[in-house]
């Protein structure tokens, strides 16, 4: 009795905690409505009914890779709500789907800790690997998806090498080196200005207003925080913000003022901040389709070096990129043209032999945004001829050198979809050229891209994993695909390793389709090759995975039913089996099952009748997939001992 | 379902074949980037286009032949190095640098030396500039080779390599064969210059720094493994070699030329110079390791026999070289955080400074040897001079210890405070030399409170307050030192009861202040007797008070009544032996108990007091010391006044004087007392009678009575008649006896002292052991010992042979048993 009187005072105060906390909540949660009401802050997950959104959220709950990332491609806000206050991240967390809570939040679903939502995903998650996945993503850890191309562009005011700065604006004390491109895609000020004298080096800014006004005003256009730097006294604080006022009215840009007016709690700093990088990127966005991708233009291979383009040019570009126009590019979907030109037999660049007139595409640039690729980072500051650029901002001489003009062996489009991503951040492109995006990101050393060009093969190049399993009947009808060796190559080539799972998930799951096919074996080959240079393991990878892949497959039948227990029987004796090497022995093994006779050598038509039995004897389902699953894996072993490899 | 699976077909293009594989010729594309590479090396890469260059190496790569072309880029690296770079370099191997590779030793002047050197230096410097100029634009351009082929093949980046081709075909390839490597010529060479500098020669360091980094930048193998810079592999080393063996030497003649100071400053100078020397030509790194070579040859191995040189810290200490001991101290402090050198010499020092005093007060204190043994005969009226002036030898002596004692501590506390920059741990040293040297000399305590007594009664008489407190916080740093603290008190007690008693001390206030600060400083229970003397003192006052008040009460005023102050002492508390002294000691058999005999108007007196003091406390008993106290007497004396009148005084003189006088008011004019008679009447100690007899008939000023035969000395059978005609200008008239100034032990004194002291220390010690074992039942011998070593050194440093002594003698009485089985010696107690 005594321990009993001993625990009640502490039980309730406990219960007294949970209420205050709970209070405390609820308070906290009202007063988020309120101001969202009132309009002081945004919803961070707003009500969203359309269709897309449905299909989103669909797709979270069974774990559709494909569809998700078709949705998110349409431009669904990955963090709104359904009509039951679910998000798609708490969706797919509370129904377990690994890749697809990674690929959400990979692409900027947000979980923030200690907010309503954050924190009822975290308490959804159906299991700690999820768990740990959402804390690790926490948003007060990770960053804004757009904060990379916000702190390039605010870097380029300090970086000094390589110049790139085009224009110097003197204040009475001070002066700054800019970018007529980023002042015009940002200030209707400049825009205006700038289009009228687009040859302007230098420019006198008004003598009254305060460098410190400036300096914030510029550093905003540049994507920084608006922040008035301290001064010495409080007078000369009052007249830098007095200036800015003046200044955000005049470069109409007046989000400045109003924000160190009035700067608001954190999550309303915050949100805002957001607000403010996001229109900037729309306003570069919009600038950069107007100035860069519109001013492209074709000219003959032959005639490039007949292009003069002066420095003082409307779109305010210091280099031009060069894209090749490959033929094939132009009728990519006629397959005719990839069956007349064989993988290994296309040459490349100048030498390619083209039937018709080879042209090429130009793209006006500037280094400032380019140098957000390693690679031309490199180029421009190096001592090589692309480094030497032409003129500061200072010289006014008139007879500058034109434009230097930099080939980017890629085609148009790719060099455009790089474009658009180092000048926006944004990097949405279609699924057909997402192999040679990689590549160009690969090579441009614009690792972000590769990843995306990466994510999206493996989420939209996948039929859902769960597709393929119910309807096996169509999977193995189907012919294989020799896309997915690209893939797979692509992923060895640029070393990303989620296209090599990718790749080997999906032939696992299509195997029967795959594992008599040529450039399979070829594949093979060159996996083990890859091995033995690195001399890493002693394992062919791409065997390895998709046997974990394949087992993968079949288990998930199994346990559905909950028979995991017979599966492992059997996947045990496999794998005894596999580690005899014969097939003979598969054979026996086999026999003690009752009821199965399929003829092996001819497993494809046994896999019809099996199929055909299927309908009829639902009992044997289960010991016929595990067959086909021994089947698949002796196939595989015969594989190697053909190839002569040991795995 | 099937038309999922069909647009996935259609969707997923294949890449450009451009790109991804498109048949390169290796050859052609090599060609392409070899030109390539030869202009950038002659310094012509303004007009190459860097996207083709990356593009060819891209393409190989992709190609799958990164290996080939790796390899080829080394060889090409190689092939140039060698061929053109080494050419150019070797040809500046000028005779002045090959004599003296060659002999061993400078031929040429160091002028030519120098120059040839710093002209091959900056060729060096120059090619390797270059060298890095190149390799990072090739780097640039084989940027993808860099980031593909050679992170998944684990080979060192194409930087890397070719660093270590230019180690290889540089460095370490011979100039000839059967010559050193350039690698050991540039290692000579910087050695040569940095000893040009140390001889105070101009040098170009920007020219070896520049030499020096690449040493750095280069590596031993192609993993640059951090520990593994050419620079500490083969530079440093030798470096360090060259260095130890210079100011080795530098050191040994420095050591035989010049005093320490100078030493002192050459080897700070040094060593700042070594430091300048890492930063502007050498490595920071080298800063510690060169900076313990110059410790090791300059301090460390040096530091002894730089503090014994004559000039070393005794002669500096001596001539209050502040500044120079601070350079000393400086020195050791860099080799020796504990400073262990300069610590022992200090200590010999203090500890020399110290005997010496030491020594003096003892030969002053003992100068005439004779004198010592019959010093505490000061009484004796034969040698009465030379007695007092052995007394205040005595006295002199002690305070000259002290205040020399004093003067050494303030005087190594200056140094402690301006040269050794306070450090702790000297700190530490000097103090503990400090105490050695106070408790070195066996007559420490009692000086010190001889020095305190002094200063009580003489010493601040008109002194400020702040001076007195400077004096009693000196008295009180002494007493820290000191380690036999018990024995202190009992001095201090002695002659703190002859001020109270004798109303010697100046100001009771600084008594009390005193015994404060000792409380502070040594606890509480060191002061509580102390605090109790005090405490008599005040009780006494009242009392007598209070017994006045009393007989004033009475009623009886009677004109002659005997008006009486009186002192009751607590027996415990008071050292009174310390006035029997004498009278004890010489008469040991007669019981001690001599009871003088007054006259009936003091015994009445007397009585009276004892009635009085009996009803206020019962059962105490009063035990009268007459030789302690003073009485005012008026006397007439007939021929006294001017023209032969009668004159009064008032005379001031002890109880046995007037006891002595009071005989003769009785006694008709011109009749003679005896000696013996006098004895037989007053009984007062054969002694202190005849010191009081010399006090009153000899000395010339207080000459009352006139002694027959008319000598010094009191001897049997001398005859005393009053005299009648004395005179004197003074109304007071005090008789001095020879007895109140306090003094420094005799011997035999001091023999009894410490016996008394060494008992007090038994008792303390077995009470001390029977505290410890009553708390613990069971211990074992050690750690009695320890335990009570440590409970007592707040009072004493207890002999370990009396601690077993008394362990024995306990054993005996039964208050504790040894452990029979016990493994080590044991003891239990006995409740």
């Amino acid at each position: 009795m005594s321990s009993h009187e001993e625990e009640s005072p502490s039980a309730t105060a406990a219960e007294k905690r949970t209420t205050t906390l709970k209070h405390n909540i609820e308070k906290a949660l009202a007063q988020e409505k309120q101001d969202i009401q009132a309009g002081r802050l945004k919803d961070e997950n707003p009500l969203d009914k359309s269709h897309d959104f449905y299909l989103m959220c669909d797709a979270a709950r069974r774990g559709d890779l494909r569809l998700a990332q078709e949705q998110i491609t349409k431009g669904v806000n990955i963090n709104a709500r359904d009509e039951y206050d679910y998000t798609p991240l708490i969706l797919a967390s509370l129904c377990g789907h690994f890749e697809l809570v990674q690929m959400l939040l990979e692409q900027g679903a947000k979980c923030e800790r200690d907010t309503f939502q954050g924190e009822r995903c975290l308490y959804n998650a159906l299991n700690d690997r999820i768990r740990n996945l959402l804390l690790s993503y926490d948003y007060s850890k990770s960053t804004d998806p757009l904060q990379p191309l916000a702190g390039h562009i605010t870097s380029l005011l300090t970086r000094d090498s390589p110049q790139t700065a085009d224009i110097t604006l003197h204040t009475s004390d001070a002066s700054f080196q800019l970018h007529k491109f980023v002042l015009s895609a940002r200030s209707p000020y400049f825009r205006n200005k700038l289009r009228e004298k687009p040859e302007t080096k230098s420019w006198k800014l008004a003598p009254k207003i305060p460098t410190g006004s400036f300096e914030t005003c510029l550093r905003y256009l540049y994507f920084d925080e608006p922040e008035i730097s301290p001064q010495e006294s409080e007078e000369a604080e009052k007249a830098v913000l007095e200036g800015v006022g003046t200044l955000s009215r005049q470069l109409e840009v007046p989000q400045v003022f109003e924000t160190i007016l009035n700067p608001g709690d954190r999550r309303q700093a915050r949100q805002r901040r957001q607000d403010d990088v996001e229109k900037g990127r729309d306003q570069m966005e919009t600038w950069f389709r107007e100035n860069v991708l519109q001013k492209q233009f074709e000219v003959d291979a032959d005639k490039t070096n007949e292009v003069h383009w002066k420095r003082d040019n409307s779109s305010f570009a210091d280099v031009l990129l060069l894209a090749d126009i490959n033929p094939e590019d132009e009728d990519a979907d006629d397959d005719t043209t990839s069956s007349d030109h064989p993988t290994t037999t296309i040459p490349i660049g100048p030498s390619a032999p083209s039937h018709r007139r080879h042209r090429k595409t130009l793209f006006p640039a500037h280094r400032a945004m380019l140098l957000r690729s390693e690679l031309f980072a490199t180029m421009f500051t190096s001592p090589f001829r692309e480094g030497q650029i032409s003129s500061s901002p200072d010289t006014s001489d008139s007879t500058s050198p034109p434009l230097q003009i930099i080939p980017v062996d890629c085609s148009p489009a790719v060099l455009a979809v790089v474009l658009t991503f180092l000048y926006t951040e944004n990097a949405s492109f279609p699924l057909p050229i997402a192999l040679d995006v990689l590549h160009a990101a690969d090579m441009l050393f614009v690792e972000k891209l590769k990843q995306r060009a990466a994510l999206l093969i493996s989420t939209l190049g996948n039929g859902a994993a769960g597709s393929i399993v119910e309807s096996p009947a169509q999977s193995a009808a189907d012919q294989p695909h020799d896309w997915i060796y690209d893939v797979v190559r692509s992923g060895w080539d640029c070393r990303v390793h989620r296209l090599e799972e990718f790749g080997a998930r999906y032939i696992a799951y299509r195997l029967e389709s795959y594992v008599d096919d040529e450039e399979f074996k070829e594949l093979v080959r060159e996996s083990a090759a890859r091995i033995k240079a690195r001399q890493e393991t002693d394992t062919v990878e791409i065997v390895d995975d998709i046997r974990y892949y394949l087992s993968e497959r079949f288990r998930l039948r199994f346990e559905d039913s909950g028979l995991g227990e017979m599966m492992d029987e059997e996947e045990g004796s496999g794998s005894e089996k596999e580690e005899g090497e014969g097939e003979g022995e598969d054979d026996e093994g086999y026999a003690g099952s009752p009821g199965l006779a399929p003829d092996l050598e001819a497993h494809a038509g046994a896999e019809g009748v099996i199929r055909t039995l299927d309908g009829e004897v639902a009992g044997d389902e289960f010991a016929q997939d595990a067959l086909n699953y021994q089947i698949l894996l002796g196939k595989i072993d015969g594989l190697l001992d053909e190839l002569t490899l040991d795995a | 379902m099937s038309s999922l699976a069909g647009r996935g077909r259609g969707k997923i293009r294949p890449p450009r074949r451009g790109l991804a594989s498109a048949d390169v010729d290796f050859e052609t594309t090599w060609a392409v980037l070899e030109r390539a590479f030869r202009e950038i090396h002659t310094k012509n890469a303004s007009a190459l286009s860097f996207e083709e260059l990356y593009r060819n190496a891209y393409k190989i790569v992709l190609k799958k032949k990164g290996d080939e072309l790796y390899a080829k880029v080394a060889k090409f690296e190689e092939q140039w190095l060698g061929e053109n770079v080494r050419l150019q370099i070797t040809r500046l191997l000028t005779p002045p640098l090959m004599v003296l590779d060659a002999s061993g030793r400078s031929l040429e002047s160091t002028a030519e030396k120098r120059i040839s050197g710093e002209v091959f230096l900056k060729a060096l410097k120059e090619a390797w500039d270059d060298h890095q100029v190149c390799m990072g634009m090739l780097t640039d351009v084989l940027m993808y080779m860099d980031r593909v082929y050679c992170t998944d093949h684990r080979q060192p980046s194409i930087f890397a390599k070719s660093m270590g081709l230019f180690r290889d075909q540089i460095l370490r390839t011979p100039v000839k064969t059967d010559l050193p490597t350039l690698l050991d010529i540039l290692k000579r060479i910087i050695l040569d210059q940095i000893q040009m500098d140390r001889d105070g020669e101009a040098i170009n360091p920007h020219l070896i720094k520049a030499n020096i980094y690449m040493l750095e930048g280069l590596y031993e193998s192609e993993q640059e493994v951090e520990d593994e810079k050419l620079y500490l592999q083969s530079f440093e080393q030798d470096f360090l070699g060259t260095s130890a063996a210079f100011y080795r030497e530098e050191g040994e003649r420095l050591m035989k030329e010049s005093d320490a100071g100078t030493y002192c400053r050459h080897a700070k100078r040094r060593i700042d110079e070594e430091h300048d020397r890492c930063r502007s030509t050498l490595s920071e790194s080298t800063t510690p390791k060169i900076q313990r070579v110059v410790e090791d040859e300059l301090i460390r191995h040096k530091m002894k026999g730089l503090i014994e040189m004559d000039s070393g810290v005794q002669y500096m200490v001596d001539n209050d070289k502040l500044q120079e001991l601070s350079l000393v101290f400086d020195l050791e402090a860099r080799v020796d955080p504990k400073k262990s050198e300069l610590t022992r010499a200090m200590q010999k020092i203090i500890t020399e400074m110290g005997t010496n005093i030491n020594n003096a007060a003892i030969a002053a204190s003992t100068a005439p040897p004779p004198a010592a043994a019959l010093a505490e005969k000061e009484g004796e009226k034969s040698k009465p001079a030379s007695s007092a002036a052995k007394i205040n030898q005595q006295t002199v002596a002690a305070l000259k210890w002290v205040e020399d004692v004093l003067a050494l501590k303030d005087r190594f506390d200056g140094i402690w405070k301006k040269a050794f920059e306070e450090d702790q741990t000297l700190q530490v040293a000097l103090n503990r030399s400090m105490a050695d040297v106070i408790n070195a000399f066996n007559r420490g305590s009692e000086y010190i409170s001889l020095y305190i007594d002094e200063n009580m009664k003489k010493g601040i008489r008109n002194k400020t307050q702040a001076e007195i407190d400077q004096t009693l916080e000196k008295a009180i740093l002494l007493l820290r030192y000191l380690q036999d603290k018990d024995i202190f008190e009992t001095y201090y007690k002695k002659h703190l009861c002859k001020r109270l008693l004798l109303n010697k001390s100046q100001s009771i206030d600084v008594e009390k202040q005193m015994i404060s600060r000792m409380k502070i400083e040594l606890g509480n229970s060191f002061t509580l007797k102390l605090e109790a003397m005090f405490k008599d003192m005040t009780l006494s006052e009242e009392l007598t008070n209070g017994y006045r008040n009393y007989i004033n009460s009475l009623g009886q005023a009677d004109p002659k009544r005997v008006d009486l102050s009186i002192n009751v002492l607590t027996s415990m508390t008071w050292p009174l032996e310390a006035f029997r002294g004498g009278q004890t000691s010489d008469q040991a058999n007669e019981s001690g108990k001599t009871q003088v005999v007054f006259p009936p108007q003091v015994e009445r007196v007397k009585m009276g007091f004892e009635r009085y003091y009996n009803e206020k406390h019962s059962g105490r008993c009063l035990t009268w010391l007459s030789n302690m106290g003073d009485a005012d007497i008026k006397a007439t004396f007939p021929n006294g006044g001017k023209d032969g009148k009668p004159r009064t005084h008032e005379v001031n003189c002890s109880t046995y004087a007037m006891l002595i006088l009071l005989l003769f008011n009785d006694l008709p004019a011109g009749a003679s007392i005896s000696l013996e008679e006098i004895q037989a009447r007053t009984n007062i100690p054969p002694n202190d009678l005849a010191r009081n007899l010399q006090s009153l008939a000899v000395a010339p000023k207080t000459r009352f009575l006139v002694k027959e035969p008319m000598s010094r000395d009191v001897k049997p059978g001398d005859r005393f008649t009053f005299n009648d005609n004395f005179k004197s200008q003074f109304v007071k008239i005090k008789v001095g006896v020879v007895s109140a100034g306090n003094k420094v032990e005799g011997d035999r004194e001091r023999k009894e002292t410490e016996k008394k002291n060494n008992d007090s220390r038994g008792f303390a010690v077995e009470a001390a052991i029977v505290r410890i074992m009553k708390q613990r039942k069971e211990l074992a011998h050690t750690s009695l010992l320890n335990e009570t070593i440590s409970q007592l050194s707040a009072q004493f440093k207890p002999d370990v042979a009396m601690i077993k002594k008394k362990v024995e003698s306990l054993i005996e009485r039964e208050y504790l048993e040894r452990i029979d089985d016990a493994p080590v010696p044991s003891y239990r107690y006995l409740a």
